[in-house]
């Protein structure tokens, strides 16, 4: 068995617990002013199914990589300490805007999920089998929407489109080289591969254009990745845990 | 039901969950949609959040064909027919339970 430092599996479980927490936490920003009822109680039901994988994986850094446990994990660490996608982080905007990332959020969490349930540390590997069905609504869901939308009329395909513009560059900053890379297949650039063979045909299929070209089979996005897991924390990452931690942080010893 | 005619949001579609197979359908409550695959889509997180869930079927609502309220009386019994009540099966329901503990076992 593969042997990965517990230093690279540290960072890898925080990349993926954060991204889970933090756009659940954008997408439960839109419970109450959803387009329509029926699919208000869809997008919130998905968000809370984000921060129960994000509680999952921070379980896994508690119990076997000795960090802090979940709660002190999510709201009292500092931005810094963070390493969630700057695609995660972004800040609601308009519908269309909101089904564009977690499309692209969940297509690529659908590849990298369905990746780590062979992940030689097992603890992942368990997660990854536990949370799949979930992900298979939630792709089902951003691909009932996007190609429906996509294919619906000039107005819908055009905000979709735009949106897809606006965040193809953050979704592929998903794929950012780690501190610690994993061994192959689950790297990064495999990952980000596979994602973009999937991912480009099934918006072509919703009449829209990503920024990338295909070459015998192979994407290959014509547009550099935005990035900003490590270093200084975005503005909307700080406004967000701002908000997230701030009764938490009021009283941290405090029953809930 | 609702009434269609004041209801200017999506098709309406009534929605059918089934807790296992083999078990019957139950009608759950109702879902706007623009269509079949968005209504599947929207009665998953509205209905089956919480309970066992294995399958569910959606049917527009206007496909279903109702009796008038103001005909309830078809369904009085005017003259005392209980000899073809099937009451006297005592043994049914334990038939059922055990029915379903056989297939509990299964699971």
């Amino acid at each position: 068995m593969t042997t990965i430092s517990p230093e690279a599996l540290t960072d890898l479980l925080f990349r993926l617990a954060d991204d889970e927490l933090l756009v659940g936490h954008r997408n439960s920003e839109w419970t109450g002013v959803a387009p329509i009822i029926e699919e208000d109680i869809a997008f919130s039901s998905m968000a809370q199914d984000e921060m129960g994988h994000a509680q999952a994986y921070y379980t896994i850094l508690h119990e076997q990589l000795g960090q802090d446990d979940p709660d002190k994990l999510a709201f009292l660490r500092n931005p810094d300490d963070f390493r969630s996608a700057l695609l995660a982080e972004m800040k609601r905007a308009d519908w269309a805007h909101a089904l564009m990332r977690q499309f692209l959020y969940d297509t690529a969490e659908h590849i990298r999920v369905e990746a780590y349930r062979e992940h030689p540390f097992e603890p992942l590997a368990q997660v990854a089998r536990k949370i799949s069905g979930e992900e298979k609504y939630h792709l089902m869901h951003a691909r009932m929407w996007v190609t429906k939308l996509g294919n619906a009329t000039d107005e819908s395909r055009q905000k979709l489109q735009d949106a897809l513009d606006t965040l193809w560059p953050y979704a592929l900053g998903l794929f950012e080289q780690p501190q610690h890379e994993q061994p192959a297949p689950f790297d990064e650039n495999t990952l980000r591969q596979q994602w973009l063979d999937f991912v480009c045909p099934l918006l072509q299929s919703a009449s829209l254009r990503p920024a990338a070209e295909e070459n015998d089979g192979q994407w290959t996005s014509t547009v550099a990745a935005k990035t900003g897991r490590y270093g200084k924390p975005s503005d909307d990452r700080l406004d967000l845990l701002n908000a997230m931690q701030q009764v938490y942080r009021i009283d941290p010893e405090a029953e809930w | 039901m609702t009434d269609q005619k004041h209801d200017t949001q999506w098709r309406l579609w009534e929605v059918f969950h089934q807790a296992k197979r083999g078990a019957a359908h139950t009608h759950v409550g109702s879902v706007h949609a623009p269509d079949a695959d968005m209504a599947l889509l929207l009665a998953k997180e509205q209905f089956a959040r919480r309970q066992a869930c294995v399958n569910l079927w959606v049917v527009p609502t206007d496909a279903i064909h109702a009796t008038a309220y103001e005909d309830d009386d078809i369904f009085i019994h005017g003259t005392d027919k209980s000899y073809r009540e099937a009451f006297g099966y005592k043994v049914r329901s334990r038939i059922r339970a055990s029915m379903e503990e056989d297939t509990d076992d299964d699971d």
